[in-house]
């Protein structure tokens, strides 16, 4: 049995991490849920984000700018990919826009390789985020962690707040229950994809902006979180919000706390959980009754 | 498991190589020891692109680096290294000037070199396919290129299964030359073994003796490889192990071990990852509080760590690597070959590239001193254990494991104040000479196979 | 006449004669001057390992992103072997890597194959990862963990003394194209076999597939694994090629460019795989070469690769198939020859199709629902119905929109289980057996919203329907072609008479009229020879003349048959059924004889003449 302090660390490191790949995970489902597609680009996304902190803290040291430039150059590559090839997507077979933003993926990833390098770029956490939180003594932890989770969370609960409690979350959860019926209500279907499409990017552009100080920034970093967030839908029930949620921490919390015991192991554990909830619910823990 | 390599056809073959070089039908035979006396003195049998590979007037050379991937810069140096050596082997430079063989220029036994270079991604597949090619389709008489021991492990394989030499250029583990080692590959640069031993001694000066160190080790050949020759090295110093924390590949979160490392009370934390690992760890290190409570090494450098992590983290810190280009002070090979380089490419070659050049050019001075191509003459004269004036100062190879005997630079990282430039990184501490810290050979685990073992 | 049927003969094989003839000639021919043997290996093993995939991808419309994982399997499983020396014999090493990447492909396909579409690639990516895991840590001592595992030995063969070892260079290359050939000879009898029209069936449109009583999760575990033997033969044969077997083997790259690959190429096309890996290899390592592209190169495959899947989704190979094969069909088609000689054909207008129980001891019913309710959540969709249907009868179930009679008949047809309930076929209870089984034992559907598949022609869709009731639910009869049971043949002509289909039979069913589709809906249940036939709105959507026709239709095929039928043409409810139960609100309100109905006042209300009582009000 690993000490209790690092057992706290590991679980404090569980819901950080959680946080980031349910705020990550929600914009895949989103997605889904609306344009009925996975989005294989999005690892490559959250990698984009990572880079536009990168450039913005190495120039401006602002934090806020960091988020924003995230959050705006997610905008705008969404923008583009939508309105220039994926919106001809949306009546071709699933497979076939699984395909397309598999591509892109790749062209996404090797164009900053071409542009940044291969090299892994150094984030710093931001000055107010420079420390070291002691919790009475039994264990400590660094503070950009720890607001970590405060900011993913505030994305999270604005996502929350914008899709169940404005007009236009209405009409996109309209659209995630029954995808026919909003064209039915005379909304328009297009500029709802395209909002939808981008506020999934960006999800995954501020994921990637949070998560850089973490981490290393380098052009492949978004492959293993995308394949962990398919693994957070699989769990949590693709197309459902707080299935993300639920599900990105607990992928968070299995990944972490499992490194104390046998790190080895570690990776394993989730594909493990993943197994179990395929076989007891299919569907994941919140997903809709009905779909594939 | 059968395989033999044919020496019943060499007469034959080696004739019709002869005809296709244009020389005339019948008289051939006798006319080429005449034209060219110590190329045709003796006939050797077909072995690997032997002698398909010398037919024309050039000799080819294989690299095989990473030009995608997470190591594509090292890769891009290495790559770069690797040009330039072709260029001077068939234009001459300083540096070829320096070794008696290869002063005549010209290319390798007359021969230009040409070059065919492909991407090895990072992964041994891609690597061992690239070669391949270049060994089926160019006939490449020789090969280099690594970024991991995985890579040189699988590269130095193939070598020995197809018969084509291959000089082993960015890797460390012990097992390149030890346990994986064979009759066809060659290893330049100081191992793991060697590192540590040249650091030990400047670290224990530094930071004092009866220590205890924490180790975070990368869960793979090279980390383990690297932990056993740390403590190895500094168990002559009175330094303990605390705690060896091991994070199998993938690791993004270094917490677990991290806290482990922060409550083992050791003084010394070791961080062995590599690449993005090297970066997130140390940047997790960081905010965890370690350097505070310890000192913080980075035993082996990486070529471009010190861009990702600043004077904050290097700064004062000391470390080895394989080549610095501070070696210039000592060595003027050095002095030259930097700055050809940074002539032509216009930026400072970190060790990648110097290892890279520099055994391309041990390759051709072997080349040129067995007088043929023929891979065992080849391999011969670069196990006899002579000395060649290098870019990393005088080098060679031991015979036993091929493992080569090359001085290794200790340095410390520069902090923001003295900083002149982009690669100024560091300060050179010392050159540790190579002979002093090889692994003895009993402790490598090489069983060398014949040259002609698959 | 002999002639034409050689000639017939000899194009059927063409595909596998050009096959092996490029295999034996390219060596030889441009390719020897670059000494390519190394590159034509490799785009075979790649080519072997897109057969499979294309099988499960191509054909049965399963995209697994995870074949990485069976792909290492094999070739680890096999170099560990050998390499250990726990097998010496280099063959029964190779077979046992197969094997072994056949079996885990079970188990990750159990799970996997409980969703579909996106869910399973995402699914089969996961499972892939956590292959490389667990390879790179927990098993790298047995598989030599990132340095993978060298020195993996050649075959070779022994007759008495002489030895001929497969080391290497065209020694390999000659079991490698043997073994490509050998996969895709097995995969082109696959494909035309009765398991290819079925995987076809399920790529379609898997529900009534497992409709039409074929074991829809048994077929898919199939192909997975069959795919999965390619895929672990590939590995094999890429450990042996390099005498190295790679750790990358299992990385979400290699199953990655295998998609790659098999989309540039061409789907569904078996071939096309195997000219994506020639492009793939051949640019790979042509760009690099080109002076400051190099670095690109992937970005460039990646470009390629988004513009094919947006202007070219048939990819390069399958474009150039299809092509070729739109000018062979514009050509005065052959195909009318294969069909069984007219004799056999039964007269119009008598029922064709034999019930295969005949109608039973008039005691049982041929079908009873008893108290059957059926609830989503709080919405009770059928609540407490139940009928008897005597055998032979025909059984109406109206009602308003609604009602629940849409979903009362899936109840029947076994697509849904009802929440409470029993319902029992000529006696037997049938309740929660899955469609599949309840087709077999007798009950076939024709849906409201036609259910066909669509890119095949009417004759196919009918041979998938029929190919149920004469094969049994899962079948691996590989080495006969789908059009060769004569059983099957002759139900088809016969029901394509029946349903006037004659002119429009070898026509892609999505360029039909909307009657002709609707009339192919009818033969799809009507092909499976159902005794008990639920038809859910037959005639909607037709016209005047059509409904007449149908009605006749349906008419004669009550002889010796059981149908209930869901209809809101009043009047071909009331000159059809012999009783007619009227549902409401997912009750049943009234049943009785159409004289019944007509006269009950609360029917009236409710339904038939509610608006005209609302309007009197």
């Amino acid at each position: 049995m690993p000490p209790i302090a690092v057992l706290l660390s590991q679980a404090f490191s569980g819901f950080a991490f959680g946080t980031l790949l349910a705020l990550m995970s929600s914009g895949l489902t989103i997605i889904f849920g609306t344009l009925g597609f996975v989005n294989f680009a999005h690892g490559a996304m959250f990698m984009i984000g990572a880079y536009a902190a990168f450039v913005v803290l190495t120039y401006t040291h602002s934090y806020i700018a960091a988020l924003a430039a995230g959050a705006a150059v997610l905008l705008i590559v969404a923008v583009v990919l939508e309105r220039g090839l994926l919106r001809f997507y949306y009546t071709r077979p699933p497979e076939d826009q699984l395909l397309v933003t598999f591509g892109l993926s790749v062209m996404l990833i090797e164009g900053i390789r071409y542009f940044f390098g291969s090299d892994s770029e150094g984030v710093s956490p931001p000055a107010w985020g420079d420390g070291i939180v002691n919790f009475w003594g039994i264990f400590y932890y660094p503070l950009y962690r720890v607001e970590v989770i405060g900011i993913a969370a505030a994305f999270l609960l604005a996502l929350y707040l914008l899709l169940y409690h404005t007009s236009v979350g209405l009409m996109v959860r309209a659209g995630i229950e029954d995808r026919l019926m909003v064209g039915l209500l005379g909304i328009d279907v297009r500029k709802m994809f395209l909002l939808v499409f981008a506020v999934g990017a960006m999800a995954a552009g501020v994921a990637g902006v949070i998560f850089a100080p973490l981490s290393a920034v380098i052009p492949d970093m978004g492959t293993p979180f995308l394949i962990q967030a398919f693994v957070v839908v699989v769990i949590g029930g693709l197309g459902s919000f707080g299935g993300a949620i639920v599900g990105g921490i607990l992928v968070g919390e299995l990944l972490s706390l499992t490194t104390a015991f046998n790190p080895d192991y570690s990776q394993a554990s989730i594909y493990l959980v993943m197994t179990l909830v395929l076989v007891l619910r299919p569907r994941g823990l919140f997903g809709a009754v009905g779909r594939v | 498991m059968n395989r033999s390599f044919n020496s019943g056809k060499s007469v034959a073959v080696t004739r019709r190589g002869i005809l296709k070089t244009g020389l005339g039908l019948g008289a051939a035979g006798l006319l080429t020891p005449l034209t060219a006396p110590h190329v045709w003195a003796k006939t050797y049998p077909t072995m690997g692109t032997f002698p398909e590979g010398i037919k024309g007037s050039t000799v080819f050379a294989a690299g095989l680096f990473p030009i995608t991937g997470p190591y594509a810069s090292l890769g891009n140096d290495e790559k770069l290294g690797f040009e330039l050596a072709i260029e001077h082997l068939n234009n001459g430079s300083q540096v070829t000037e320096a070794v008696p063989s290869l002063k005549k220029g010209g290319g390798v036994l007359g021969k230009k070199v040409i070059s065919g270079i492909a991407d090895s991604q990072t992964h041994s597949n891609p690597a061992v396919q690239g070669a391949t090619r270049f060994i089926d389709s160019n006939n490449a008489m020789v090969m280099t290129g690594a970024i991991s021991s995985a890579i040189a492990v699988a590269l130095e394989e193939l070598g020995q299964r197809k018969k084509v030499i291959y000089m082993g250029d960015v890797t460390a583990s012990n097992a390149t030359t030890g346990k994986n080692c064979q009759r066809f590959g060659f290893r330049l640069m100081p191992d793991n073994y060697m590192l540590c031993q040249a650091l030990a001694p400047v670290l224990a000066k530094a930071l004092g003796h009866n220590l205890k160190a924490a180790y975070l080790v990368p869960d793979y050949t090279f980390g383990t490889s690297l932990y056993t020759s740390l403590t190895n090295a500094f168990a002559k110093y009175g330094w303990t192990s605390a705690t060896e924390q091991l994070a199998p590949l993938g690791t993004t979160d270094f917490t677990s071990y991290l806290l482990n490392i922060a409550n083992s009370g050791a003084n010394v934390m070791f961080n062995e990852t590599v690449g993005a690992d090297e970066v997130t760890s140390t940047k997790q290190a960081v905010q965890f509080g370690i350097m505070k409570k310890m000192k913080f090494v980075i035993p082996l450098l990486s070529p471009f760590i010190y861009k990702s992590m600043g004077p904050e983290v290097l700064g004062g810190m000391y470390g080895t690597m394989p080549w610095y280009w501070g070696m210039q002070e000592k060595f003027p090979l050095a002095k030259s070959f930097v700055a050809d380089f940074h002539k032509k490419f216009n930026y400072i070659p970190r060790f990648c590239a110097a290892q890279c050049y520099n055994n391309m050019i041990l390759w051709a001075d072997a080349a040129e001193r067995a007088g043929t191509f023929y891979p065992p003459e080849v391999i011969k004269a670069l196990e006899s254990g002579y000395k060649v004036d290098t870019i990393a100062g005088p080098v060679w190879f031991r015979a036993e494991d091929h493992q080569g005997v090359s001085p290794v630079p200790v340095v410390q990282g520069k902090t923001a104040s003295e900083i002149h430039g982009d690669a100024d990184n560091y300060k050179l501490v010392e050159i540790v000479s190579g002979e002093t810290i090889m692994e003895p050979l009993k402790d490598t685990g090489c069983h060398m196979p014949s040259t002609a073992a698959a | 006449m002999s002639g034409g049927v050689v000639a017939r003969r000899g194009s059927r094989w063409l595909p596998e004669i050009i096959v092996a003839l490029l295999l034996i000639v390219i060596p030889f021919g441009f390719v020897a001057a670059f000494s390519a043997v190394d590159l034509l290996s490799r785009i075979l093993i790649w080519g072997l390992f897109g057969i499979g995939f294309d099988l499960l991808f191509g054909y049965s419309g399963l995209l697994s992103f995870g074949q990485a994982a069976f792909f290492g399997t094999g070739g680890f499983v096999t170099a560990f072997l050998l390499t250990t020396h726990i097998l010496d014999n280099v063959w029964l090493g190779m077979f046992a890597g197969v094997v072994a990447a056949s079996l885990f492909s079970l188990l990750v396909g159990y799970l996997a194959l409980r969703r579909i579409g996106l869910y399973f690639a995402m699914i089969t990516l996961a499972f892939a990862q956590l292959s490389y895991f667990i390879e790179n840590s927990p098993l790298a001592k047995w598989t030599g963990g990132e340095n993978g595992l060298p020195g993996v030995p050649p075959p070779t063969i022994q007759i008495g003394s002489f030895v001929f070892s497969f080391d290497g260079g065209w020694h390999l290359y000659t079991l490698i194209a043997a073994l490509f050939f050998a996969g895709y000879v097995l995969a082109r009898f696959i494909v035309r076999s009765p398991v290819g029209a079925v995987l076809t069936g399920i790529r379609q449109n898997a529900d009534r597939t497992a409709a039409l009583g074929h074991s829809v999760p048994g077929y898919k575990l199939s192909v997975f694994a069959l795919a999965a033997g390619y895929a672990g033969l590939a590995g094999v044969l890429l450990g042996i090629f390099q005498s190295y077997m790679p750790p990358g083997a299992f990385s979400v790259d290699t199953s990655g460019q295998l998609v790659f690959q098999t989309v540039i190429g061409g789907v569904g096309t078996l071939l096309g795989p195997t000219v994506g890996a020639a492009v793939w290899l051949f640019l790979r390592d042509e760009l690099q070469q080109i002076p400051g592209v190099g670095s690109l190169w992937m970005f460039i495959l990646g470009a390629i690769f988004v513009v094919l899947v947006t202007t070219l989704r048939k990819g390069l190979y399958g474009t150039v198939v299809a092509r070729w094969q739109s000018r062979v069909a514009t050509a005065p088609a052959p195909q009318r020859a294969s069909r069984p000689r007219a004799a056999i054909r039964s007269h119009p207008g008598t029922p064709q199709p034999t019930p295969p129980a005949a109608a039973g001891a008039a005691a049982t019913p041929a079908l009873e629902a008893k108290s059957v309710s059926k609830h989503f959540g709080g919405v009770r969709a059928v609540s407490d119905v139940s009928l008897t249907v005597p055998a032979g009868e025909i059984y109406a179930v109206i009602g308003p929109n609604g009602a629940g009679k849409t979903t009362f008949l899936r109840l029947l047809s076994g697509e849904m289980s009802p929440s409470r309930g029993n319902i029992l076929l000529r006696g037997h209870d049938i309740t929660g057996h899955s469609v599949t089984a309840i087709n077999r034992a007798g009950i076939a559907k024709s849906y409201q919203i036609n259910q066909l598949f669509n890119d095949l022609t009417g004759r196919q869709n009918l041979r998938i329907a029929a190919l149920g009731r004469h094969r049994g639910t899962l079948r691996f009869d590989v080495f006969r072609s789908a059009d060769s049971i004569p059983a099957v043949e002759e139900s088809i002509a016969g029901l394509i008479d029946e349903l006037g289909l004659a002119a429009s039979a070898d026509l892609p069913v999505a360029t039909l009229p909307y009657g002709e589709k609707r009339r192919i809906e009818l033969g799809l249940a009507l092909a499976t020879l159902p005794s008990v036939l639920l038809l859910d709105e037959p005639l909607a959507g037709l016209s005047p003349g059509e409904r007449q026709e149908v009605i006749r239709l349906i008419r004669r095929l009550a002889e010796g048959r059981t149908i209930v039928l869901v209809e809101h043409d009043m009047d071909a409810v009331f000159a059809l059924a012999a009783r007619i139960m009227v549902m409401h609100q997912g009750r049943p309100l009234a049943e009785g004889t159409p004289a019944d109905i007509r006269q009950h006042p609360e029917v009236r209300r409710a339904y038939l003449g509610g608006v005209k009582a609302y309007a009197h009000a």
